[in-house]
């Protein structure tokens, strides 16, 4: 189903939190939200579902071309699935899960047998086939999270929308879960809208990122896309670490650690090399963090990966040069994050 | 009074485990002097109640509820029929001041239910203007004295009060005289067969008196609760399309039964025991008396057993709530754990 946002603008009391968001999600596309803590992602989402709704007078919410705008929660075939996670504590795992489907009128509801055998499938999906007489007290995060995405699925949303799915847990669970939402998408292909404030999850999972900042959409792309040809400079700072050198006419040029090279030699092929002193050296497994001090006492952070640390043979205190292999030249410097 | 039971504003939420820096010294005096204290302020009364209750023995004791039945062969005296006759009177009054007690806590808790429920939810689960000011409202009676509270009702509805022309005037049926009178004169076969004129000093009062000490309790049990838990579970149970009154009888109700029994316990215990306001209310009238106003008469016509008797009844109702309140204390103090 596509979705559209068409000049949806929202406000607490004077704070503007969504300024006039206009974004157009095409039907079983995978899209993330990302922005920095307070960017309106969450609220953006809210409006989707119908939790909350936009100020009166601005734009409209759309799902396959039916403005929606003034239709429930609860009808929006929508699948919602918290940052808490919102189980029910005092139902088992089998309980949550079917609930939606207890919840449809007597018509549309399925029977018993069709219950048990929809709710079966769904375990088996979130990989927890024997737990289904567990309370969520008794699930690790990252089950409780399956959780809450299976009873969203088993309504058949047109829509699913996560809020930070992954964020209350810990790395390697996030990595796994991410993987498994990407394979998720890949088997039922349905329109999914998740928030994160996490770059590389962003980017990783998604098919288009859209990067939020101050309550507007300020790039809408494939995850390429906007990390290799970022709108703005908003974009490149969150994004990830990067390094700003000052050019002659004012402007800067941004630099990601990862595209500066390290030489041992003056000229290592480099005309514009400058020379720096090894400061730092932090080992990160396959990447390498490297912190230079370069002419009056600029810091330059550089990422090597693991082989060519090695091949450099890198010592603290040793004299290098330095230079770009990539910049990004076209924003103005004032532009704060 | 000694058979009141004195509620306390609930603590649930503070049920967490102490952890103990004091020398075992220091532990061993501080519970000594909770236990000593413990012992001289309710264990010594309370068990002084039931001695007192049974001091003539336990024939005295059962004939305070079911006096003795003159023996219709005997030739009796005028003055020993006289206090047989003056006994059963007594007894009767207690029976109705126990039947007094039960129908008022039986009107009074579930408009607390009711009403406890809505101001918990509007209170934590709105954000508007004012709603600090609703919630230290809803605290108002536990900061007013009952019997300021009964004269308050007394300005308002008396003879002389703002709305006493109107209240003096209101006939309202006794809901308890509700009888069956058939289908012979019309299609409702159910009529009352008692109707009260006015309001104070008739036992609409003595509700409304009731009503305004107890209605915190139960608010004041669910909101922290309601407040711990947000509304995330609500808004999930709406997006997978229940229907309001679905979200509430299947999630939040589960979610605060405790907490809820819990609030009701307390607004019982404090609807059965109850004097200052009901005192005010009530006018002395005999037909008024609440088991603690009962007790109170009992009390000043020297009739010491008979009142002590009744307060073994309130006593052991207290007794039985302590044990019930600290069940559903450790259950309502879970469900916190659970909701963090
Ligand atoms: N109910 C509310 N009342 C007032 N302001 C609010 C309310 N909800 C959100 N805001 C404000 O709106 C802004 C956007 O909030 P939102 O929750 O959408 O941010 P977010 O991008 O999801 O942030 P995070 O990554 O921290 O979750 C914030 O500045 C927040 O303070
Ligand atoms: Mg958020």
């Amino acid at each position: 189903m596509t979705i559209e946002v068409r000049n949806i603008s929202k406000s607490y009391g004077p704070t503007k939190v969504l300024r006039n968001i206009d974004l157009t999600i095409e039907s079983g596309e995978l899209v993330s939200l990302l922005g920095p803590s307070g960017s309106g992602k969450t609220t953006l989402l809210r409006i989707i579902a119908g939790i909350e709704q936009a100020d009166p007078g601005s734009g409209a919410v759309v799902f396959d071309g039916e403005d929606v705008s003034g239709v429930d929660l609860g009808r929006r075939g929508i699948g919602f699935v918290f940052q808490s996670y919102a189980l029910f504590k005092h139902l088992t795992v089998f309980e949550n899960i079917a609930f939606g489907l207890r919840a449809k009128r007597r018509r549309e509801r399925p029977n018993e047998a069709q219950i048990q055998e929809k709710v079966k499938s769904l375990l088996e999906l979130i990989q927890l086939g024997s737990f289904a007489q567990r309370y969520p007290s008794q699930l690790s995060g990252g089950q409780r999270q399956r959780v809450a995405l299976a009873r969203a699925l088993a309504v058949e949303p047109r829509v699913l929308l996560l809020d930070e799915p992954f964020g209350a847990l810990d790395a390697t669970v996030r990595r796994e879960l991410r993987s498994w939402l990407r394979h998720l998408h890949d088997t039922i292909h349905v329109t999914t809208i998740f928030v994160t404030h996490d770059q590389e999850e962003a980017l990783e999972v998604s098919d288009r990122v859209a990067v939020m900042g101050h309550g507007q959409i300020e790039q809408f792309d494939s995850p390429q896309e906007v990390y290799e040809n970022p709108a703005n400079a908003f974009v490149f700072k969150f994004l990830g670490n990067y390094n700003v050198f000052h050019g002659r006419a004012g402007a800067g040029s941004f630099v990601r650690p990862h595209d500066i090279a390290i030489f041992r030699e003056a000229d290592g092929g480099q005309p514009d090399a400058r020379a720096g002193v090894v400061s730092h050296i932090g080992f990160g497994g396959p990447v390498v963090k490297i912190e230079l001090e370069g002419a009056d006492n600029h810091r330059v952070d550089v990422e090597l990966t693991a082989q060519a640390y090695h091949e450099l043979k890198l010592e603290r205190g040793e004299k290098v040069w330095f230079a770009a292999r990539r910049a990004h030249v076209d924003f103005p410097l004032d532009y704060s994050i | 009074m000694a058979g009141a039971i004195t509620a306390a504003v609930p603590h649930v939420a503070e049920t967490k485990r102490a952890v103990s820096t004091e020398s075992p010294a220091a532990r061993r005096i501080l519970i000594s002097i909770t236990v000593l204290f413990l012992t001289i302020f309710v264990v010594i009364p309370l068990i002084n109640v039931f001695n007192q209750a049974f001091s003539k023995g336990y024939e005295a004791y059962l004939s305070v509820f079911f006096p003795q039945r003159p023996d219709p062969d005997a030739v009796l005296t005028f003055s020993q029929k006289r206090r047989l006759a003056e006994a059963a009177a007594q007894a009767a009054r207690t029976w109705r001041s126990i039947g007094l007690t039960a129908a008022v806590a039986s009107i009074v808790l579930p408009l607390n239910i009711l009403f406890g429920l809505a101001a918990a939810w509007a209170t934590t689960k709105f954000n508007f203007r004012g709603r600090a000011l609703l919630t230290s409202l809803i605290d108002l009676p536990f900061s007013v004295s009952p019997v300021v509270a009964g004269l308050v009702f007394v300005l308002l509805l008396g003879r002389n009060g703002i709305w006493g022309p109107w209240a003096t005037k209101l006939e309202w049926p006794d809901p308890f005289s509700l009888h069956w009178v058939g289908f012979a004169d019309g299609f409702w076969p159910l009529a009352f067969g008692q109707t009260h004129v006015g309001i104070i000093f008739t036992p609409l009062a003595i509700v409304l008196a009731t009503i305004f000490v107890t209605f915190p309790f139960v608010a004041r049990s669910l909101t922290p609760l309601m407040e711990s838990q947000g509304t995330d579970e609500e808004l999930a149970a709406l997006s997978l399309g229940a229907s309001g009154w679905r979200t509430f009888f299947k999630i939040t109700l589960p979610n605060v039964k405790w907490a809820l029994l819990y609030g009701v316990i307390l607004c019982m215990a404090r609807s059965f025991g109850e004097f200052g306001a009901v005192s005010v209310v009530s006018g002395h009238i005999d037909v008024n008396d609440t088991m603690p106003l009962r007790i109170e008469k009992l009390w000043n016509e020297y009739n010491n057993q008979a009142a002590f008797s009744v307060a073994s009844l309130l006593a052991f109702v207290a007794v039985i709530t302590l044990v019930a309140k600290s069940i559903v204390e450790w259950k309502a103090a879970r469900d916190i754990e659970r909701s963090d």
